[in-house]
């Protein structure tokens, strides 16, 4: 069993404690069925978002999903070249990359063959789970193996927003700064993975991996690791291999 | 970063529910925020006023309470997280003080409206 799978069932758990917690019994005007407490829970209407993505992609239509998050900068677009070049040669890829403007990032995993849809936030700092949505509805999803979502450049406001991926994936690079993983400690735990990039030049940018290890292990405990170096495609085989599994690769 | 959009969706959830209940305007409106969100009290509230101009929620006062964290545990623990320290900000210690295992977060990621005050009106049921 893969960690992905383990860590989803416990967001979804959360999720659901969410919709069963404590009402306020003097609450004034809201509306009256069961799903009050739902409704009344913003940030829980754009985790819903999500989970409808989730329920629309994954269980609906068999697309294996992942999302990238982290700074701009950190190496979110060339670890996605990387694993596309890895996938089997009959698998279809999408992808849905976020940017607050342009397409640079749309270009690149064009040129890889990927299908790709450009979301521009414009004034947001983040993807969330409708503008999601309304990219998953340009993808013919029969014809879709997996697809990767890659946020925003931006190490704050994507916690606050799961977009419906089986597995929310933050890359940081040692170049961030061996501090970080301290520095964002409540993306660490909105997220399921790790990836520390650029991990070749650790030593030359004074950043030490083992103590960024440290601070994950403290801040999201179990929160898997792995060190790569996406320029030269080291340490992507380990990674790729514990994203989830294509349809193709079940027994159904 | 985010609180504009957040402060859209509360005031126009106040908005609603005090139109369903024929009230003409809105006195107070209180917040819950989780305190293991991203979501700034203070430019939420700010948010919150220039977003409720024109509107019925336009004089009211605003208040928000922080939530704490709170966690359940595979093994049966229950309770409020340590925090951890020498952080920039606070956040729960999601070891389980029992097992070491991870918690889950019961409380603590919210941001709701928890309550509007409106003037009395005879329609009440």
């Amino acid at each position: 069993m893969h960690m992905h799978t383990h860590r989803l069932e416990r967001s979804m758990d959360r999720l659901v404690t969410d919709l069963l917690g404590p009402l306020s019994l003097h609450r004034f005007g809201h509306s009256h069925d069961d799903g009050a407490a739902d409704e009344d829970d913003v940030l829980e209407q754009f985790r819903k978002q999500a989970r409808n993505v989730h329920e629309e992609v994954v269980h609906d239509h068999d697309v294996s999903c992942v999302e990238f998050l982290g700074s701009t900068g950190s190496g979110k677009t060339t670890l996605v070249e990387r694993l596309v070049e890895r996938a089997p040669p009959e698998e279809t890829i999408g992808a849905i990359v976020g940017d607050v403007a342009g397409d640079d990032d749309a270009s690149r995993l064009e040129a890889h063959g990927v299908e790709v849809v450009n979301v521009n936030t414009g004034k947001e700092c983040h993807l969330d789970g409708s503008l999601v949505a309304d990219a998953v509805a340009e993808f013919d999803l029969d014809s879709l193996d997996r697809l990767y979502v890659e946020n925003v450049g931006n190490m704050v406001c994507p916690a606050d927003f799961p977009l419906g991926a089986q597995a929310r994936v933050l890359v940081v690079s040692t170049t961030e700064g061996d501090d970080v993983v301290r520095k964002h400690p409540l993306l660490f735990q909105a997220c399921d993975a790790a990836v520390v990039n650029k991990a070749d030049i650790a030593d030359a940018v004074g950043a030490d991996t083992d103590s960024m290890r440290d601070d994950i292990d403290e801040i999201a405990p179990e929160m898997p690791v792995f060190e790569t170096n996406a320029r030269d495609g080291v340490g992507i085989d380990a990674l790729s291999s514990s994203l989830p599994d294509t349809p193709h690769a079940h027994t159904h | 970063m985010h609180e504009l959009s957040i402060a859209r969706s509360l005031v126009e959830q106040a908005v609603d529910a005090a139109a369903d209940h024929g009230a003409e305007r809105i006195d107070r409106l209180e917040l819950e925020i989780g305190e293991a969100t991203h979501l700034n009290p203070d430019q939420l509230t700010f948010c919150v006023e220039t977003v409720a101009a024109e509107t019925p929620a336009a004089e009211a006062d605003i208040a928000v309470t922080s939530v704490s964290p709170e966690g359940v545990c595979d093994c049966g623990w229950s309770g409020r997280p340590a925090e951890i320290q020498d952080l920039p900000m606070a956040v729960p210690d999601l070891r389980c003080p029992e097992c070491d295992s991870r918690l889950e977060l019961t409380a603590g990621t919210e941001c709701r409206l928890a309550r509007i005050s409106v003037p009395e009106t005879d329609d009440t049921t």
